[in-house]
This record gives structure tokens, C-alpha cells and sequence, in this order.
């Protein structure tokens, strides 16, 4: 008997989740046994079994912590934005206004 | 308005579903691997669901409504097979029965899906997309268990010998049967299905490996002959009386068995204490 | 790091509100204690599939008997979650199975009781489920993670749970004097062992798992909300309690301390209710003659030669 990791996709817009976990003696009564116990309310139309076994993790989380600043990845790292449009905006302006001054 | 041929038809197919759905909900919470406890659970809920259907068509031609029909009816007025009601015994037979009823269902259902009957047609459609999980089931347990440790087998494959003649009996003929073949309600007799069913059968416990021998020994009233083609035909279907009693035959015509009167009234007990009342 | 020094940062770990998972270094009576918890918690769930599938026969509905088949389904689905939680902390299914039969671990009080009718049912669906949501729904907070995920879960179903029994009462109570009977004569027989579900006054001080924050409200706060919610719900529906009454206090419903016979619990502890024996001797039975499909399910596939 293995224990077997369950993961269901529902529709198209996101991928496969993790539910949840049975314990089976193969992947076909894994698969059966998965549909009934994380499918019962249509939860998915779409299901994966995997042996635990065959699962990897680190075995030190703490490589998954930036060392760096990384702020250039998130949309906060350009909260500056207005400002930026603002000083934008007052160049045009300015470049106008010396258009028409001749 | 009475239509003796379908409504015969109609209460041998949901009462069979209603009967061993409700055996089949007795496992709930005692199953010997609690992820297929979960499992054959839905089998359960899915049968009844099945019966409902089969009584709403019956509701539809009496005026009446389904749950009158499946718990205010006397014993002698159901016509399942009495391989429904038999109590569930262990883990082995309930295997059997569940793969030998399943597979009933599916060939009975392959037929009914060209009933002249509009309604049936469609609901026997949809049952057997569910029937298709049963079987999948029923048939990963039993290539599992014919395949496993001695004892598994052992126990399986006796279940199967001793329950086979009754699971035959799902294809006795049914009263008002010749109307319902006239007019097409059941497209095919059920002579012609058990003939379907035992080679069917016979073939897939075979490529089980599965040893059956489906002729019964000596001290039992012989319910099935060898023709002389070498296929099995159901001995001499109108001398109930005279057959062994737990040859399982009868349930067609209202015969039941030992084991029907408790169930009936444990099953229709609320129902009968509280007449008009709603739930 | 000393075995002290790991223990006091996990101590300060969970005072600071941090979780606990199934690969992090824990102290030995954390282990244990959330071991012990969570597969009494699985006991429960399966042995309280026992009470409601004695009435499932007797529903007297097509529609019933196919949603309360459901919902006992559901119950076994959470021990199924539960026994995998713990597993996962190191012990096996059929060790726990085997100490459940014989006797050595224990389940929740209600489960010791036997049921009659289809009023019990309702009852048990309505007020049992609800104490049971009301406690679970804490536990959501549980610093273990893996019991707190699938808690989650529990706690979505146990609230369908509850609106199916809330819906079978309202039927009983809108219906014949007898079906009105069948919820009041429930009540009379189910209400103590309610009571006693959320157990005595929580000991802080002593409460390890209280301590740990696998728990994290005392059992007589969780008591007060389960009171506050339900009674004034029955009380509308015209029923009426048998001891203890509960009676209002400053703006809340609450029972009081003399008025509790916990003398029924206490035989429940040593697994003497009126039901035990019967309901784990048919468990060690079935379990006994089932051994073949133990060995059946755990080879790997044999594919024909």
C-alpha cells in the first residue's frame, strides 16, 4: 500500500491543485478511490494521482528565501508610477508651451 | 390507466436498484478499506437514485408518487430479484453479487437502450453511463482479488458458485412479458438476454481465472441443463414449488425469500407509521 | 542545538502564532498529543457513521435515504482525512484500527448512545453536527497545519451537514403530532450527552494542547456558543429540554454546573456506554474476518502471466 497524492484541475483557467491524499495498493484503485474522495461534488473534471514516493521537496527550505532585492518582479517594485506619468505629463506641457512662444 | 406491461417492467427494474442499493447502503461505515467504504457508498446512493427513476415512470402512468410506490407497497407486491434482498454476508459475497448484478444491469440496459418506449429509452441511457463506473469497479476488485493471496480468491470464487443461479434469475421472464416484447417496451426477451449474460459471464471469469463450474452438484434440484450445443439453458422455468428454495427464482412473479420480510419492514417501517406525512 | 534550546524556540514559534508541519522537528508531547487528538477525532467520525447508518434502512423518503447515505459518506470521508493526518505523524492505519476495536483509544461521548427512530436522525443532523462544527470551526486554527487544512474541509461539509438537519427538523416540526414527538422524545435522550460533548471546564494551566495551540478556545467558551445559537432556535420551534434546562444569564443561554450529571461520561470514558460494547465488538468482528482483504490490498498489481 502506497499513500498516493491527489490533484484535480477544474475547468481551463487554472492548473491542478493539491486536495488531498489516499493510501492504495495501485494507481487504478488510487485513482478510483481519489475520485471519490475529493470529487464527490464535481470539485474537478480532471484528475492526477502520484506516489508520494515520487514527490521531491527541498530538503532546505530556506534556498527558496531572496537574498537580494528583488522588488523589479512584483508590481509594487513600480508604485512610483504616477509620479513618473506626472513628470511625463509636465515635459509635454512645457514642450508645448515653448511651441506656441516662438 | 393500468399498463400491466410496462408497470411489471417497469417495478422489476426498480426494484431490483431499490433493493440492492439499499443492501449495498449497509456497508456504509464498515467497509474493510475506509477509501472504498467512501466509494461504494456512491454505488449505494447511485442505485437508489436509479429505483427513482424507474418508480418515477411508474408515478408518471398511476398518478401515484415514487416514494409511495418504493416503501408503501405489501411484500408480495415487489418484483425484484431475490438476488437482491440476500443480507450481505461478507466482504467475498458482497464482491459477487455486486459483479454479478452489474453485470446484469449493463446487459439488460445495452437492451432497453432500444426500447420503444421514449422515457425508458432515455433514462436507461443515462443509467448505464453510471452502470459503466459500477462495472469498473465491480471489475478492478474482482481482477485485484483473483489475482491476490489464496484465500481471497478462494472465498470469492465460492461466492460466485453459490450465488450464480440466482444472479441468473435477474432474466426470469416477466409477468405480462410476451405484451412487453410485442410492443417493444423490452426490444429483447429475457430468455434471449440470459442467454447474453451467462456467456458473458462465463467468459470474463474465465479470463479472471476463476474457476466456476456453474452446473450445480447432485443434491440440489438441477437449475440449469447442458444442451446438447454445449451451452447452458435455465431448467423448467414454471415449477417454482418444486425447486430448492434458495434456487433464488421466483422474484419475477413475488416470490420472496426468508430474508425479504425484515428488510421490508425495517425499510418501509417510517414510511408506514406515518401515512401522509411529509418529510 | 540541545533538545532545550530546539524547545524553546518552538514554544516561541507557536507562541508568535507559527504552525506546525508534518516534516518540522517537534517536541515529543506535541507529537503525541496531536497524535492522540487527531485519531480520537478519526475514531469519532468513523464510530459516528455507526448511529446513523442504524437508521438509514428507515428513511422514509427515496430522497432521504440517498442524502443521508451522503452524509454518513461524508463522515467517513473525514475519518479517511483524519486517519491520513495521522499517519502522516507515524502511525499506522491499522494499529490505530486495532486500538480503536480493542478498546484502547477512544471516540467522542455521542457515539456511545443508541438511536430509535428517524427523529434521531434529525437531531443528530441539527444539534449534534452543530456542536461538532462549533468546535471544529476553533480548530481551524489549530497551530498543526495538516489537522487545520483538513479541518477546512470538514467544517464546509459539516455545514451542509447542518442545514440537512436543519431541514429534517423543520418537517418534523411542522408536521404531525407524532413526527413533533419523534424530534422532543430525541432531544429528551440525546441533550446531557450534547452537554457533555464539549467536555468539563477547560484546566488552562494543565491543558497541554491548549498549551500548544492544537486547541485553541476552552471548552466551556465553545459550550457558551453552541448554547447561544441552538437553544433559543429550539425554544422557537415550541420544543422543550429534559435536564440540565438551560436558562438565561445576563443575555446569554447557559447551563448550569449542579445541574450536570456527568456520571454517564464518566462510564463513556472507560468505554462503557450503553452502546460501546455492541458497536466496537461488530467493528472487531468485521475487522477479524476481513484480514484476506487486508492482504489483498496490499500486494502491488498482479498483471495476468
Amino acid at each position: 500500500m502506497d499513500v498516493y497524492e491527489v490533484f484535480r484541475r477544474h475547468g481551463h483557467k487554472d492548473p491542478f491543485e493539491h486536495c488531498g491524499s489516499v493510501t492504495a495498493p495501485d494507481p487504478d484503485m488510487a485513482l478510483l478511490m481519489a475520485k471519490e474522495c475529493f470529487l464527490r461534488r464535481r470539485e474537478g473534471e480532471h484528475l492526477w494521482v502520484v506516489r508520494r514516493s515520487d514527490i521531491h521537496s527541498l530538503d532546505d527550505e530556506s534556498l527558496l528565501e531572496p537574498a537580494g532585492d528583488k522588488s523589479y518582479r512584483f508590481a509594487s517594485g513600480y508604485r512610483d508610477v504616477i509620479a513618473k506619468r506626472e513628470k511625463a505629463l509636465a515635459r509635454v506641457r512645457s514642450m508645448r508651451e515653448k511651441e506656441r512662444t516662438p | 390507466m393500468m399498463d400491466d406491461a410496462l408497470r411489471a417492467l417497469l417495478l422489476a427494474l426498480g426494484d431490483d436498484e431499490l433493493i440492492i442499493g439499499h443492501r449495498h447502503s449497509e456497508w456504509t461505515g464498515h467497509a474493510p478499506h475506509i477509501e472504498e467504504d467512501v466509494a461504494f457508498s456512491s454505488i449505494a446512493q447511485d442505485e437508489i437514485g436509479h429505483a427513482a427513476a424507474f418508480f418515477s415512470l411508474v408515478a408518471d402512468i398511476e398518478g401515484s408518487d415514487p416514494d409511495a410506490i418504493a416503501l408503501g407497497r405489501k411484500p408480495d407486491d415487489y418484483r425484484h430479484a431475490i438476488l437482491c434482498e440476500r443480507p450481505n454476508g461478507d466482504w467475498g459475497y458482497t464482491l459477487a453479487r455486486h459483479w454479478l448484478y452489474d453485470t446484469a444491469d449493463d446487459v439488460r440496459l445495452e437492451a432497453l437502450e432500444q426500447s420503444a418506449h421514449g422515457e425508458l429509452r432515455a433514462v436507461a441511457a443515462k443509467l448505464r453511463r453510471e452502470e459503466r463506473y459500477h462495472l469498473l469497479h465491480a471489475d478492478m476488485w474482482m481482477r485485484r482479488i483473483s489475482r491476490g493471496p489464496v484465500e481471497g480468491r478462494a472465498r470469492v470464487a465460492d461466492a460466485l458458485i453459490d450465488t450464480f443461479a440466482e444472479a441468473v434469475a435477474v432474466f426470469e421472464p416477466l409477468e405480462f412479458e410476451e405484451d412487453a416484447v410485442a410492443r417493444g417496451l423490452l426490444p429483447v426477451p429475457s430468455d434471449a438476454l440470459r442467454a447474453r449474460y451467462v456467456e458473458r459471464t462465463t467468459r470474463a471469469l474465465d479470463d479472471l481465472g476463476l474457476p466456476i463450474d456453474v452446473t450445480i452438484g447432485a443434491d440440489r434440484a438441477a437449475e440449469f441443463v447442458a444442451s446438447a450445443a454445449g451451452d447452458l439453458i435455465v431448467g423448467d422455468g414454471t415449477n417454482f414449488e418444486t425447486r430448492d428454495r434458495s434456487s433464488g427464482a421466483g422474484g419475477r412473479r413475488g416470490r420472496r425469500s426468508e430474508d425479504f420480510e425484515a428488510l421490508w419492514d425495517e425499510m418501509t417501517s417510517t414510511y408506514r407509521e406515518n401515512p401522509g406525512a411529509t418529510w | 542545538m540541545t533538545y532545550e534550546e530546539k524547545l524553546a524556540n518552538f514554544a516561541g514559534h507557536i507562541e508568535a502564532g507559527g504552525k506546525v508541519e508534518a516534516e518540522d522537528w517537534m517536541p515529543d508531547d506535541y507529537r503525541r498529543g496531536v497524535l492522540k487528538f487527531v485519531e480520537m477525532h478519526a475514531n469519532s467520525e468513523i464510530m459516528g457513521a455507526l448511529p446513523e447508518r442504524e437508521c438509514l434502512p428507515k428513511a422514509p423518503t427515496l430522497r432521504r435515504k440517498m442524502s443521508l447515505a451522503a452524509k454518513i459518506q461524508d463522515e467517513v470521508g473525514h475519518a479517511q482525512l483524519l486517519y491520513r493526518v495521522a499517519e502522516d505523524l507515524g502511525k499506522r492505519r491499522d494499529a490505530m484500527y486495532e486500538d480503536l476495536v480493542t478498546g484502547k483509544s477512544k471516540f467522542h461521548n455521542v457515539f456511545h448512545y443508541p438511536v430509535a427512530h428517524w427523529g434521531d436522525v434529525a437531531l443528530i443532523g441539527w444539534l449534534i453536527d452543530g456542536a461538532a462544527l462549533v468546535t471544529q470551526a476553533a480548530l481551524r486554527e489549530s497551530s498543526y497545519a495538516p489537522y487545520a487544512r483538513v479541518l477546512k474541509r470538514i467544517c464546509a461539509e459539516e455545514q451542509l451537514h447542518l442545514r440537512h438537519g436543519e431541514d429534517i427538523t423543520l418537517e418534523l416540526a411542522s408536521g404531525t403530532d407524532h413526527q413533533r414527538w419523534m424530534f422532543q422524545d430525541a432531544l429528551d435522550r440525546w441533550w446531557l450527552a450534547i452537554i457533555h460533548f464539549f467536555g468539563p471546564k477547560s484546566n488552562v494551566e494543565k491543558d497541554l494542547l491548549l498549551r500548544w495551540k492544537v486547541k485553541t478556545r476552552t471548552n466551556e467558551d465553545l459550550r457558551a456558543e453552541f448554547l447561544d445559537r441552538y437553544v433559543p432556535k429550539i425554544l422557537e420551534l415550541g420544543f422543550t429540554f429534559p435536564a440540565p434546562v438551560p436558562v438565561e444569564d445576563d443575555g446569554r443561554w447557559i447551563v448550569r454546573d449542579p445541574d450536570i450529571d456527568w456520571a454517564p461520561l464518566e462510564a463513556i470514558k472507560r468505554n462503557r456506554g450503553p452502546e460501546t460494547e455492541r458497536r466496537l465488538e461488530w467493528r472487531r468482528r468485521m475487522y477479524e474476518n476481513h484480514r484476506w482483504v487486508r492482504e489483498a490490498m496490499s500486494e502491488p498489481a498482479v498483471h495476468a502471466a
